[in-house]
């Protein structure tokens, strides 16, 4: 085969998966700068007018703020509090001789494959005798438990990854454990940390499930809730529910532009080792 | 470690004290907690409570707002009574749910709001919704009933009245949408509801007992939906209206989609709730502001026509620790005065019978002289504290018969029967503990 | 130092540090007993009684297994359970395909590469409520632009996709494929990554066509990356909820109906806490069988890999 002729299905290939995974996307970015009338134009317009109105309306109308500080209070609760009790476990799982390490990792990996349903009704039941429904603790909670899978088995495998002579001459130096543990793996393992934190907020971010049944509060609703329940009196809001979707969406979409590389061997390294 | 984990929580307790801040939880004896949707006419509201406020010094009304979808608000609703949170005094109930939040324990009883001589002057209707083991659990603020809303500018330019039977308005209008196609107008015969959610339920209803049949046996707590009369029911819709006088896609269409339709001009009959008189008649909305009538829901030949009541009520959580001022609140709201607001500023059909006579209220409403007699026939869906459970086998059934063209209409209706009776069965366990 | 004191000290390190092992891994696995483990055994509890959450004294009911009887004679249960089957296996087949696809793709080296991983991760990065927001307005039956780009602008042909009962869930399909195959892909990505381009140029000298060299370099080195994207796929598509409760709330007739969103009604909306942890318990047990199958086809050593 010629160059010319594979760098032209190369190209080709590229812009059928760039068009894949961008333009249904793309169809929505479009839609939430139209007005009410150019979104049921047909044939559709590709060139929108440029109006704001939509994001104005999902604003002002629709309580999108509320939806946002509520998405961002949850999703950083959980990566905050997974990541501080994940840390910690990964460490010994890595470097600490443990008996039943394998039960311990395999168990914990058996959480990540419960279907949600099976937990919800117990949780659900666990969290009105505790008063934790409709609170922000209450929802953070289920996230932290279904997140520690990952948050662990990512920390572990890169906690494996950092030379072992640093901490074996800080031991001899005569180093605790816990000392080695906060001066020198912890600043040494921040990309690490940083990595499953970002797996962990996007997580939080996009659940739908549990918020929908812990946050029936419509104060407290987090961005996913929000907009499965968008619903007008007189027409479906699609230009709202697009400009809402986009609101959801860009923090996630720059995340990803800015952190490809690190997100990419997030994911492969929790699946590769295992 | 144990410091990063407690600064860890330290920092969550810290943002969740901050969450609730903003919305005062405190239960105070001089707060009123009032849980209803998402008003329609925000400003219409806000004035009422600014005025109960200014009658009752002292006392503050705080309103939680919950999702504008039946379904949705009662789940948050439930979610909230089952918890028996003090943070709930006064809550709107849809029709449907009065048996199960009276069962429940979730309502109080409120039979001294409304002494005999005053329940006369409600529609009689509403209130037996409101009845349950002779004790009253709500009073009706609104009244909703299915009505059949048309074009009246096509219908007089082929000489048609509103047709009394859905045979008559297949005719009409299969002889309309022809004959305007001709001129390039295309419309669709007919739009409504028709997805699987809870407004199909209402809808197959009125087709069901406008061919003298009906969905359940109230004394017996019989389903009855394998009669040959609500099988033949069923079966015009699925036969007649679906994918023929309306477009396949009602099978996935709630009140907004098939209400953008008919306000479109796109469909010359279209069944909805009274609050469509005035949003097709406002021009800013509606592309056929004053072509617009209303009249009763068609029958079958030999059937009578009957609308699904619907409505809202207003209701005492057993939970409140203000009982009294809610039930002031309630009188207040439901009292001739409010309601006649409610019904000019609003639109919303009054459940005083008085207020169908009122001249104000007619002038602003000229449909409600005919709604009344709509309003007074109307029929409750099967009165069942088990309800959600029963309508969802009843969606099922109603959805399969209607959108699956493999499905045998019996037997899906048989088995719906079945999953009936299995939750009856299981309600009577449940009393028998 | 005589021999005895070193062994002793050598202990106290030793005890110093499981002791030190289990405060950091408390915190851990305590929430993975509260909200993992316990709920488990609970919901198998619960699924033995008749509580419906609306109708006090219903909790005092024992069913037995009265609950489980009745949900093997449930044919809406059995349905729903053939259509999560039926979406589990032909939407990971599509992801993985399809993923395998484009990690060949973003494998390759060439200008730009950064961003078109980036692009690709854009699907796996919107919520999925979102994903589902987009599927149905482009399969709107008035103005989606499915219809455009099937129909043309000639609105009276237009289909209402969301409609059809087998449509609708073909819908679904399509919508969860566009947003998970990009996760299937990075996974296999990582595979391909590990095969060293040695062995592509030797293949190429001995004169191996690209599907030869596919065939014999590439699928049998990311095979084992392969099962895992289907394994992790697999389980979560088992877990399809978002995509139906926007997009068509299982219906029409039903159609679209699956496990986890009946397990939700059940309990959620109609309050039959008993019954439908019957449901959940089902579920459970069917995805823990897959999860069994898939660990024996891969070959691995769940329990004690690292020991």
């Amino acid at each position: 085969m010629s160059r010319w002729k594979r760098t032209a299905i190369l190209a080709l290939a590229v812009a059928a998966v760039a068009a894949f995974s961008l333009l249904p996307f793309l169809w929505f970015l479009v839609t939430s700068f139209k007005t009410p009338l150019e979104v049921t134009a047909i044939p559709p317009l590709i060139i929108p007018s440029g109006s704001f109105g939509f994001y104005r309306s999902a604003f002002g109308r629709y309580d999108l703020l509320l939806y946002v500080r509520n998405s961002v209070v949850v999703a950083g609760c959980t990566t905050l509090v997974t990541m501080s009790v994940s840390v910690f476990a990964a460490y010994a799982l890595a470097r600490l001789r443990i008996r039943r390490r394998g039960l311990i990792l395999g168990g914990l990996l058996i959480i990540s494959m419960f279907p949600q349903i099976s937990i919800a009704g117990p949780i659900w039941s666990i969290l009105q005798k505790i008063g934790w429904l409709n609170t922000v603790q209450g929802l953070v909670m289920p996230y932290v438990t279904l997140n520690l899978p990952l948050a662990v088995w990512v920390l572990t495998n890169f906690f494996g990854e950092l030379p072992k002579e640093i901490e074996e001459a800080a031991r001899i130096d005569g180093c605790s454990h816990a000392q080695i543990l906060f001066r020198i793996v912890l600043p040494l393992a921040a990309p690490g940390v940083f990595t499953a934190a970002i797996l962990i907020f996007i997580y939080a971010w996009n659940e739908f499930f549990f918020a929908l049944l812990i946050m029936t509060r419509h104060r407290l609703q987090t961005l996913p809730v929000g907009i499965a329940l968008f619903q007008g009196q007189y027409t479906m809001p699609w230009g709202e529910i697009a400009a809402a979707s986009i609101v959801a969406t860009l923090p996630l979409v720059l995340v990803v532009f800015l952190f490809q590389k690190r997100i990419v061997r997030g994911l492969s390294a929790g699946a590769l080792k295992g | 470690m144990a410091a990063v984990l407690a600064s860890a929580l330290i920092a969550l307790c810290i943002i969740t004290s901050h969450a609730s801040c903003s919305d005062p939880k405190r239960v105070s004896p001089n707060v009123l907690r009032f849980v209803t949707w998402n008003p329609g006419h925000p400003e219409v509201w806000k004035s009422i409570i600014a005025e109960f406020e200014k009658r009752n010094p002292g006392i503050t009304v705080i309103r939680e707002f919950g999702p504008s979808s039946s379904t949705s608000f009662h789940d948050m609703l439930a979610q909230k009574l089952r918890n028996r949170s003090p943070e709930v005094d006064v809550f709107f109930m849809d029709v449907i749910w009065v048996p199960e939040f009276a069962a429940a324990g979730w309502a109080d009883p409120i039979d001294e709001l409304l002494p005999p001589a005053e329940r006369e002057q409600f529609l009689p209707g509403a209130i037996a919704a409101n009845t349950c083991g002779g004790r009253l659990y709500g009073v009706p603020l609104f009244i909703d009933a299915g009505m059949l809303f048309y074009r009246s500018d096509l219908l007089r330019k082929y000489g048609y009245r509103p047709p009394a039977t859905w045979q008559e308005m297949e005719r009409q209008g299969l002889h309309i949408v022809r004959e305007e196609a001709r001129t390039g107008n295309d419309i669709c015969v007919f739009s409504a509801q028709f997805k699987q959610y809870e407004g199909l339920v209402c809808v197959m209803q009125e087709f069901i007992l406008g061919n003298n049949g009906r969905l359940f046996d109230p004394e017996t707590r019989v389903p009855e939906i394998q009669m040959p009369a609500a099988i033949e029911a069923v079966r015009y819709v699925r036969e007649h209206i679906i994918g023929r006088l309306a477009p396949r896609g009602v099978l996935t269409y709630q009140e907004p989609e098939s209400l953008a339709l008919f306000v479109q001009g796109r469909a010359l009959f279209h069944r909805n709730w009274p609050y469509v008189w005035e949003i097709a008649g406002d021009p800013r909305r509606s592309r056929i502001a004053g072509r617009v009538g209303v009249t009763y829901l068609p029958r079958f030949p030999g059937g009578r026509s009957r609308s699904t009541l619907g409505g809202w009520q207003l209701g005492v959580s057993a939970f409140s620790r203000n009982r009294k001022m809610a039930l002031g609140f309630i009188a207040f709201l439901t009292g001739a005065e409010i309601q006649k607001r409610f019904a000019i500023e609003a639109g919303r059909a009054p459940s005083r019978k008085e207020l169908y006579r009122d001249r104000e209220v007619l002038a602003a409403n000229p449909q409600f002289k005919e709604m009344k007699t709509v309003f007074l026939n109307a029929s409750p869906r099967p009165r069942t504290p088990l309800y959600p459970a029963v309508s969802d086998a009843l969606q099922r059934y109603f959805s399969t018969a209607l959108a699956d063209p493999d499905a045998s209409v019996e037997e899906e209706a048989g088995k719906a029967a079945d999953r009936i009776r299995w939750i009856e069965s299981m309600m009577r366990r449940s009393r028998a503990q | 130092m005589t021999a005895a004191t070193k062994k002793t000290g050598a202990r106290g390190h030793a005890s110093e540090e499981v002791r030190f092992a289990a405060l950091l891994l408390a915190p851990c696995l305590l929430v993975a007993l509260l909200f993992a483990f316990y709920p488990i055994l609970y919901s198998l509890y619960l699924s033995l009684g008749g509580t419906i959450l609306s109708l006090p004294g219903s909790e005092r009911i024992f069913m037995g297994a009265e609950n489980f009887i009745e949900l093997f004679h449930d044919t809406v249960a059995r349905a729903a359970l053939a259509h999560t089957l039926i979406f589990v296996i032909v939407s990971t087949a599509l992801e993985v395909m399809l993923g395998l696809g484009i990690a060949l793709v973003i494998n390759r080296s060439f200008r730009g590469r950064g961003v078109l991983r980036a692009a690709v991760l854009v699907p796996w990065a919107i919520p999925t409520v979102v994903a589902s927001q987009m599927w149905r307005f482009i399969f709107n039956d008035n103005y989606g632009l499915l219809n455009y780009v099937v129909f043309g602008a000639d609105p009276s042909s237009f289909q209402a996709w969301l409609a059809d009962p087998a449509m609708s869930f073909v819908a679904i399909i399509i919508a969860d494929v566009w947003k998970t195959s990009s996760f299937a892909a990075l996974i296999m990505l990582a595979g391909l990554q590990m095969i060293p381009d040695e062995l592509y140029e030797s293949a190429l000298i001995d004169g191996a066509g690209a599907w030869q060299r596919f065939k014999s370099i590439t699928l049998p080195l990311v095979r084992s990356s392969l099962l895992i994207a289907l394994l992790f796929r697999t389980l979560d598509a088992f877990r399809v909820f978002d995509l139906v409760f926007v997009m068509t709330q299982g219906g029409p007739a039903d159609a679209t109906n699956v496990l986890q969103f009946y397990g939700y009604r059940k309990i959620f909306a109609e309050g039959f806490l008993g019954y439908g942890s019957a449901i959940s318990v089902l579920v459970f047990f069917v995805s823990c069988a897959v999860c069994v199958f898939y660990i024996r086809a891969l070959g691995m050593k769940m329990f004690g890999a690292d020991e």
